[in-house]
């Protein structure tokens, strides 16, 4: 969502638009949403079983947000898919980030560490489930191993892509202006440059996360929006499987803001450098 | 010369040879040597790629020579010399780091304290006529202002010897001449030593008081030209444009 955004400021910024095109512009978004419920509504009218109407799914949504689930209201659940990504996405970060400066950095961790992470790189992470939940059971643990894993790889893999990246003239000019050390120029140098590729491997896993979680609980959970997606389609409540995934798509859609607000604050010069 | 000739820095036989993938020997910079006075202004003037880039790097300590040596005050030095200071033709402003963060960068990795440093580094953006511009990001200026700041942060560093890449290569014709006028006014105010590359003869008779001239690839001293017309010169007086076709005559290959 707020990639569409940028793009749309990126092309203001080339064409100027007459006042006319742009109001036409803003109210387009809404109007296409309509026209989609509208769609929904009709559709809904055939086969309300398989495909309930928007006002089924809103009313699904207020009693979840009142009646306990398993335990938790819709809110809870959202809540508790949130908490294992978050724990998760923690440990991925405090591993994940000096992992892949060291790899990136010192030739021997890369030739050791860095060659390990290569083998293990290209196996999808849904793909770890099964023997994960053989290992660990389905507990809590397990889905914070999954989401774990998940977020990783795109944590290492753009910390030491930002430190082979680096301009090697940055190094040049902080030797050349005191920064005698490696810790020095590690410190003032390669971290600050390489903040922003980071911080988008961080903004990968979060996404990843959010999608990895929901899996891990689609398989095995009493707890989560997976959880609800699949309680859904056992009791054929379908309200419920689509409460769930518009739960998800919202606070997918919010997390990806977040990240984005953070990364402004994180990186104020970046917006001049990328415009991704 | 009003500096009483007194020897700065000496550049000793310097080499360098580089292989390439195929294990061919490409010899670019080959026994170069000659002294820089205190305080003056001394241009090497020379054809693109001839390796005037690699000999900066030996000078400044960035790169080590094959053979040779390079001493400032006699005193033979390795690595980063702390009196050396460097305008990079690539400007290499830190993009994280404000203006301001930027000229202060060499002051505050030698530990000078914040209130001192950033009076410095105002006063040196005063210099170069960048004041209001030190919470601003390197992308927010123009190409001109960006290597105002690059000599703003060398001269802030206390680098008693300057040394410029190219600093005016990558300006436009307009900016590159004004810039050139007010590289002059700088070091009549701030007496330093520089070490001034170009590879533009007009540029480097107007800002040099000796112009070292280059031949091309293995870069050798060719000739060496004290330029002696009080600053600022005029690009049209006769006396510019003698010394302008002596040069290009002597050249090897179209600057």
């Amino acid at each position: 969502m707020a990639k569409l955004e940028n793009q749309v400021e990126h092309a203001g910024d080339v064409r100027q638009d007459s006042t006319v095109k742009k109001a036409v512009n803003a109210i387009l978004p809404f109007v296409s949403i309509i026209i989609l419920v509208l769609i929904w509504f009709i559709a809904s009218g055939y086969n309300s079983r398989i495909l309930p109407s928007p006002v089924a799914v809103i009313q699904r949504i207020g009693k979840l947000l009142v009646t306990p689930l398993s335990g938790s209201t819709l809110f809870g659940h959202a809540g508790i898919s949130l908490l294992r990504v978050f724990i998760s996405l923690f440990f991925a970060l405090l591993l994940g980030i000096p992992m892949g400066i060291l790899i990136g950095w010192n030739r021997t961790f890369s030739a050791t560490v860095g060659t390990i992470f290569e083998l293990i790189r290209p196996i999808p992470s849904l793909a770890w489930i099964p023997l994960i939940i053989v290992w660990f059971g389905i507990g809590e643990l397990p889905k914070i191993i999954m989401v774990f894993m998940a977020a990783l790889m795109p944590v290492v893999v753009n910390s030491y892509t930002a430190i082979k990246l680096l301009p090697p003239l940055y190094l040049d000019v902080g030797r050349m202006f005191n920064a005698s050390t490696d810790g020095e120029l590690l410190r003032n140098v390669v971290l600050p440059a390489s903040l922003p590729t980071i911080f988008a491997g961080v903004r990968n896993a979060t996404s990843v996360g959010w999608m990895v979680v929901l899996a891990a609980e689609m398989l095995a959970a009493k707890s989560g929006l997976g959880f609800l997606i699949n309680r859904g389609m056992e009791s054929f409540d379908v309200p419920l499987i689509m409460t769930g995934m518009v739960l998800i798509g919202v606070v997918g859609a919010l997390l990806a803001l977040a990240t984005n607000l953070i990364e402004r604050r994180l990186c104020p010069w970046n917006r001049g450098i990328v415009s991704e | 010369m009003e500096q009483g000739n007194r020897v700065r820095v000496s550049i000793n036989n310097l080499s360098k040879t580089f292989y390439s993938n195929a294990g061919e020997a490409i010899n670019v910079v080959n026994g170069i040597s000659f002294d820089v006075y205190n305080n003056e202004f001394l241009v090497i003037l020379g054809p693109g790629r001839c390796g005037k880039t690699i000999l900066l790097n030996m000078i400044t300590g960035l790169q080590k020579p094959d053979s040779g040596e390079v001493s400032i005050d006699g005193r033979v030095v390795t690595g980063v010399a702390p009196e050396m200071g460097m305008v990079f033709q690539k400007l290499g402003l830190m993009p994280w780091l404000t203006i301001m963060e930027n000229v202060e960068f060499g002051p505050k990795m030698r530990g000078v304290s914040k209130k001192e440093r950033r009076e410095k580094a105002a006063h040196f953006l005063d210099l170069v006529g960048l004041t209001g511009f030190e919470n601003h990001y390197p992308y927010q200026l123009s190409g001109g202002m960006k290597q105002r700041v690059g000599i703003a942060r060398a001269y802030a560093n206390d680098a008693q010897i300057l040394v410029m890449d190219e600093p005016f290569g990558q300006l436009d014709a307009q900016t590159r001449y004004n810039m050139q006028m007010e590289i002059v006014s700088i070091a009549e105010k701030e007496r330093r030593t520089i070490i001034f590359v170009t590879n533009n003869i007009e540029e480097a008779i107007k800002v040099g008081d000796r112009i070292i001239l280059f031949t091309k690839c293995p870069a050798q001293v060719k000739e060496i030209y004290p330029i002696l017309m009080p600053k600022p010169r005029d690009e049209i007086s006769r006396e510019f444009l003698n010394i302008r076709s002596e040069i290009s005559d002597n050249t090897d290959l179209a600057l």
